[in-house]
């Protein structure tokens, strides 16, 4: 019934959409040509990527010991809650449910959700830490109905002996954005682990970090782990433990000198630089930074006129008051300005142009020695000797000595105080030095800053005489082959016989025979008194008010450096007591019982008892 | 000749090629659904195959009926599939946010499935009736029309963009095939390119635009509409050549691909046997095509040519959409692979229809008279 012609357009019409079609088709194959040939590799990896996930293993970071062994730093079992982002369908919600069991106040929970933005969807973020085990049970007894919230064993950093060594040990906290930035090692990737911020802990952090292991496993579209890889794992190496010169029983008994009072103290070993104690009071608690610390505890720490905080012993900076006069001296053999013989009178003050200089002795010493200046700590004595010398070589004199100078000790926080020139005063203040000037630095006041640190520097020095003694606080960190000295003995000698008399002689301001327990063992020292306020000549007319009369932040600070035993040094000591008074009574006490107790707990006696010990 | 004997010569007549053709495909496709569930029988790929088998059945059956029956129920059963259509909009199932299923108690049918049968034959049939001469002729065209439209939105309604432009792009292909003159076509083609766009943007729901737009940049949305097509071309891509081997592909058994037991299937053929298991199954499905379409021509009048085209047609796009989708050139609008893909309604639509092919192949020089008298 149909015609011809429809037939024939049917036919041609159905080859046109057949050749359509194979064209389609042709279209289709080289799509799958180009995607299983020419991307192949790309999918594949793709492809790889979607299979697998590197779970990073956090190792065991190593542990702080001091050089007994005992540790100052070192891992508890803590119970923390995780969360895997991916396993939690309502991240809000579950955080309320978990709220219910541990309250976690909104600062924690804007933290918890910046770090799940930051990091990839299968990294546990860390919930909470330090939870309390009940806490921890009833988080166990929920889990069923989190998913995606694990309750978790870990190791957190724990530090014994009650915040003793928070100032040189510092604590660890989780890694910021820019120390990602800085070091691509994948553990700072890890909102659980927790890297060095301040201390010992930041500054051989790589060494106590560990490497971090991986754990290869194949995970399924939405995260599941389905198979491990065993045979491709490779485990957490654990941290080093890392040594310090310390002696925690030690830094614990010097804290116990202390009592209230606030400063800082180091004991240095005159041969080798080690520290046997380096303290700053008062102390805090350095376990309540892990942790991340409270307002509270924030306020508390910052609104405290003691200032815990701040590490003392090597970051502040005191007039060295007459601690500082050894360096003068020194200074003065070296110029050979003065006759150690020769006697200088002291009538209590000196006048200067038109000021008037005080000595701490209000009617005066008489006639003084070079050995008895340092013996009474005659102030005129050494406003004699500052007409003499230019302050320039006692400044130099002061950094062959290690003060103005900071130390390769590892942690932060040093200063480097000030040892004045005449430069320096020009370029700071855009005045010239004046002889009043030169008069205050010499004996410790005026410009001279130094640390409680650089103080007992100072006194290994002189105490060791023949090198250029450097604190170390780290073992195994620096060599022992200091810088020679370059002092005369005989200079040396006299300085250390001076200090000697300050402490052994009847009239030394320090005078106290048989501080050291032992008889034949003396020490040599040099009391301070750092003025902190200026004393009007009405005053001083009507008598200068005693330090107990005064508010605790005008008092004179308490200074003390020593070494002992006299004729063989093993043992220096720095000591400064913030605002505590006379140099010849806090400090001077806290410095003669720690040398005492420093040398027991080295073994070291009696002279004559050498022998047998070896 | 007794009716049995009558029967028994007919099936020695039928075309055996065309289901020895349709029963590698669904043999593979059993195979596939079994990989696709992870060697789990009773998950997909059983199911599978006891419907190829029972389909095949009905095939017979729709083979072996005179095709003069079916042009006569061509208009009922378009009118049927119409109601049924309709009957969706009221009481239909709503599944995956779709109300495409018809519950009738014992089973669940997807009026639309049909749909895209009646119209087939209706149209067959509207243009058997008319005179050659009048296909161009504008009441002839608005009859076309009425006949497409009208289902059209109904199914575009539930909402299903991908049947509705597989019905309609059938439904062009025979209008196409029955001769309308080339002016027509161009006219039509420029009232497309004017039609498209607004339909784009006032004729879609959002999830559906969403799904567009993330054809052209996958990576805009990784994890949501975008993640289908990135993880079937990271299959597919990561197969390369020869594949991973048969029930070794990782992005399958990791359940990366979503829906590879239907719609995706195709991504589990890429993975586990490279682009040569691929080549291979389009391979069959032009042969499968080349022969209906072969079929097509032998057949003497305009009635059978046009149904067997426009069902070729339909299976066609099928195919086409179906690939396309996967590899990323086409929009995800849930077509499947038809005898390969997992899903019941398919299959019996598909296997109807070839069973229709069967009978008009069967009946060829039957003569058959113009408007059913």
């Amino acid at each position: 019934m149909q015609s011809h012609q429809d037939k024939q357009t049917i036919t041609r019409r159905t080859v046109l959409l057949s050749v359509g079609g194979v064209g389609v088709f042709g279209a289709l194959a080289s799509r799958l040509y180009y995607l299983q040939v020419i991307k192949a590799e790309d999918y594949t990896t793709l492809s790889e990527n979607n299979r697998f996930n590197y779970n990073i293993l956090i190792p065991d970071r190593g542990r702080i010991l001091d050089r007994n062994g005992t540790p100052l730093a070192l891992n508890k079992q803590d119970y923390q809650l995780v969360l895997i982002p991916e396993q939690v369908e309502n991240v809000d919600e579950t955080l309320d449910k978990v709220s219910d069991i541990i309250p976690l106040t909104p600062k924690v929970r804007s933290r918890i959700l910046g770090d799940i933005k930051n990091h990839a969807k299968f990294v546990p973020i860390l919930v909470e830490d330090h939870l309390k085990w009940p806490q921890f049970a009833a988080l166990n007894m929920r889990t069923p109905e989190l998913p995606g919230v694990v309750p978790e064993v870990a190791q957190g950093r724990s530090y014994p002996h009650d915040g003793l060594f928070s100032h040189v040990i510092g604590y660890v906290g989780s890694a910021g954005p820019e120390d990602v930035e800085k070091d691509n090692d994948p553990l700072l990737r890890q909102p659980t682990f927790r890297m060095g911020r301040t201390g010992v802990e930041a500054a051989v952090d790589k060494q106590l970090r560990g490497k971090s292991g991986k754990l290869k496993v194949e995970v399924n579209a939405v995260g599941r782990i389905v198979r491990e890889w065993p045979e491709k794992d490779t485990q957490a190496v654990p941290g080093q433990d890392v040594w310090l010169t310390l002696d925690a029983e030690l830094q614990k008994y010097a804290a116990e000198l202390f009592e209230e009072d606030s400063g800082g103290v180091a004991v240095i070993d005159v041969m080798t630089g080690e520290l046997r104690t380096l303290l700053s009071m008062p102390t805090f608690d350095n376990n309540m930074f892990v942790s991340g610390l409270t307002q509270a505890d924030m306020k508390r720490l910052n609104s405290d006129e003691k200032r815990p905080q701040f590490n003392k012993v090597i970051g502040g900076g005191y007039p060295p008051a007459s601690t500082f006069k050894m360096t003068v001296m020194l200074a003065a053999l070296e110029q050979n300005i003065i006759n150690p013989s020769e006697r200088i009178i002291c009538t209590g003050k000196m006048r200067v142009g038109n000021r008037t200089f005080h000595c701490w002795k209000r009617h005066g010493h008489g006639p003084v020695n070079f050995q008895q200046s340092l013996q009474y700590s005659c102030d005129v004595y050494f406003y004699e000797l500052a007409q003499r010398i230019n302050i320039d070589i006692i400044a130099e004199t002061a950094k062959r000595l290690g003060l103005g100078q900071s130390y390769p000790l590892g942690i932060t926080g040093q200063t480097k105080g000030i040892i004045p020139t005449e430069a320096w005063k020009q370029k700071r203040l855009g005045q010239g030095w004046r002889m009043g000037d030169s008069l205050n630095a010499f004996i410790g006041q005026g410009f001279v800053l130094t640390t409680p640190l650089q103080l007992a520097v100072m006194a290994s020095r002189i105490a060791n005489g023949i090198q250029a003694v450097v604190p170390r606080l780290i073992i195994g960190d620096n060599t022992t082959d200091f810088e020679p000295l370059d002092f005369l003995p005989e200079h040396i000698a006299a300085i250390q016989a001076a200090m000697r008399s300050v402490c052994e002689e009847p009239g030394g301001t320090a005078y106290r025979p048989g501080a050291m327990g032992v008889p034949g063992v003396e020490m040599a020292g040099k009391t301070g008194t750092g003025q902190v306020r200026g004393i009007s000549a009405s005053e001083r007319a009507a008598g200068v008010l005693k330090n107990k009369e005064l508010p605790w932040k005008l008092r004179d600070h308490s200074i003390f450096v020593g070494y002992a035993p006299f004729d063989r040094p093993r043992f220096a000591v720095g000591t400064i007591v913030e605002h505590g008074g006379s140099g010849s009574k806090r400090a001077a006490h806290i410095t003669r019982s720690l040398l005492k107790r420093a040398l027991e707990r080295d073994g070291l006696t009696a002279p004559n008892m050498d022998d047998d010990t070896l | 000749m007794s009716a049995r004997a009558n029967i028994q010569s007919k099936l020695f007549e039928i075309n055996w090629l065309l289901p020895v053709l349709i029963y590698v495909l669904g043999a593979i496709g059993v195979a596939m659904i079994y990989a696709a569930t992870d060697g789990v029988w009773s998950n997909g790929a059983q199911q599978h195959l006891v419907r190829l088998i029972a389909a095949g059945g009905l095939m017979l059956l729709v083979a072996l009926i005179d095709i003069r029956v079916w042009y006569h129920l061509a208009y009922p059963i378009y009118g049927i599939a119409l109601i049924l259509l309709i009957g969706v909009d009221f009481v239909g199932v709503t599944i995956n946010g779709s109300q495409r299923w018809l519950d009738l108690g014992v089973t669940r049918i997807q009026p639309s499935e049909i749909m895209k049968l009646a119209i087939v034959l209706a149209l067959a049939r509207y243009y058997h009736d008319l005179d050659q001469n009048r296909v161009s002729h504008i009441i002839s065209l608005l009859g076309a029309l009425l006949i497409i439209v009208i289902p059209a939105q109904f199914i575009l309604r539930q909402p299903d963009l991908g049947t509705t432009l597989l019905l309609t792009m059938t439904a062009l292909a025979i209008v196409f095939l029955a001769g309308i003159n080339w002016r027509v076509i161009l006219s039509g083609i420029g009232a497309a390119a004017i039609a498209v766009p607004l339909f784009f943007m006032f004729g879609l729901k959002e999830y559906q635009r969403t799904r567009i737009r993330t054809l052209f940049d996958p990576t805009s949305d990784p994890t949501g509409a975008g993640y289908h097509i990135t993880q079937s071309k990271i299959a597919l891509g990561s197969g390369g050549v020869s594949g991973k081997g048969y029930m070794n592909g990782t992005q399958r058994q990791l359940e990366y691909v979503p829906e590879n037991r239907t719609d995706f299937i195709f991504t589990v053929i890429g993975e586990e046997f490279g682009l040569f298991g691929g080549l291979i199954t389009m391979g069959l499905y032009m042969m499968l095509l080349a022969m209906c379409i072969w079929m097509a021509m032998e057949c003497k009048h305009r009635f059978s040519r046009l149904m067997i085209l426009g069902l070729t047609s339909t299976f066609a796009l099928y195919v086409f959409i179906n690939l396309a989708m996967v590899m990323g050139l086409a929009p995800v609008v849930g077509v499947p692979l038809p005898l390969i893909s997992y899903g019941g309604t398919v299959i019996l639509a598909v296997m109807f229809g070839f069973g229709l092919m069967l009978s008009a192949h069967l009946y060829r020089q039957s003569e058959l008279p113009r408007g059913g008298r």
